[in-house]
């Protein structure tokens, strides 16, 4: 199954700019989520990281995959009906291998090791082209808002 | 599968819940509370769960996270699960 930017929205809280997913390719339940972020290079942290030599930091790479965790999340993780749930980083766990460059499809790859009712861990890698750029582990916990 | 002997399992246990914990293993004694002795919070307990999951092979419901507080429940818990596989 697919996911467009409007799907996205409703599972995910986060906005522009910091919205770092633009469409889930693949949406296994339970199982696996590909989704990816574009790399327009007109995003405003290329500015500054760094001026004339834009590499996306790697701390948005680890951004764009724990918001592709928490779509995987939301498909194992129960819901009640009326209530709100915000999702939190605990532990990240990520070696990053080659630098992201603006104009780019990154691509997320998350799956689960272990998922409970209010946390998880994943595991993660993303891609350039189907070349490995960053990959690890993520922990996260959710609450009710 | 091969028996593993409990000395070593605690060894091996102990080893990996310090790294996660983030202690050094001395201060891992068979009756030390994780979380109050040891400052561990319920993302680590999960880690650890996850850990020794991969570490065994094994499957642990989540109802026996409550079971991760000290060394001597996290052998105990594993033996267990050992003895099922």
């Amino acid at each position: 199954m697919k996911l467009n930017i409007e799907d996205i929205k409703q599972i995910l809280p986060q906005r522009e700019p910091f919205l770092f997913i633009d469409e889930v390719l693949e949406f296994e339940e339970g199982k696996k989520v590909v989704a990816i972020k574009n790399i327009t290079g007109k995003e405003d942290f290329f500015k500054g990281h760094f001026p004339g030599n834009p590499i996306m930091p790697g701390v948005l790479i680890i951004e764009a995959m724990a918001q592709a965790a928490i779509i995987l999340a939301s498909t194992i993780l129960p819901k009640e009906e009326g209530k709100k749930y915000i999702y939190y980083l605990a532990k990240s766990n990520i070696r990053f291998l080659k630098p992201v460059f603006p104009k780019a499809k990154l691509k997320l790859v998350v799956e689960p090791l272990k998922i409970i009712s209010g946390a998880g861990i994943v595991k993660t890698e993303a891609y350039i082209e189907d070349e490995i750029v960053a990959r690890g582990e993520i922990s996260f916990g959710r609450k009710e808002e | 599968m091969a028996a593993i002997k409990t000395e070593n399992l605690e060894k091996e246990l102990r080893s990996l819940i310090a790294e996660i914990i983030e202690v050094e293993e001395e201060k891992i004694t068979l009756d030390a509370s994780f979380v109050e002795d040891l400052g561990m919070d319920s993302m680590m307990a999960l880690e650890i769960l996850a850990a020794i999951e991969k570490k065994y092979k094994l499957r642990v419901p989540e109802e026996h996270l409550t079971k991760i507080t000290n060394l001597k429940q996290v052998l105990n818990t594993t033996k267990e699960f050992l003895g099922k596989k």
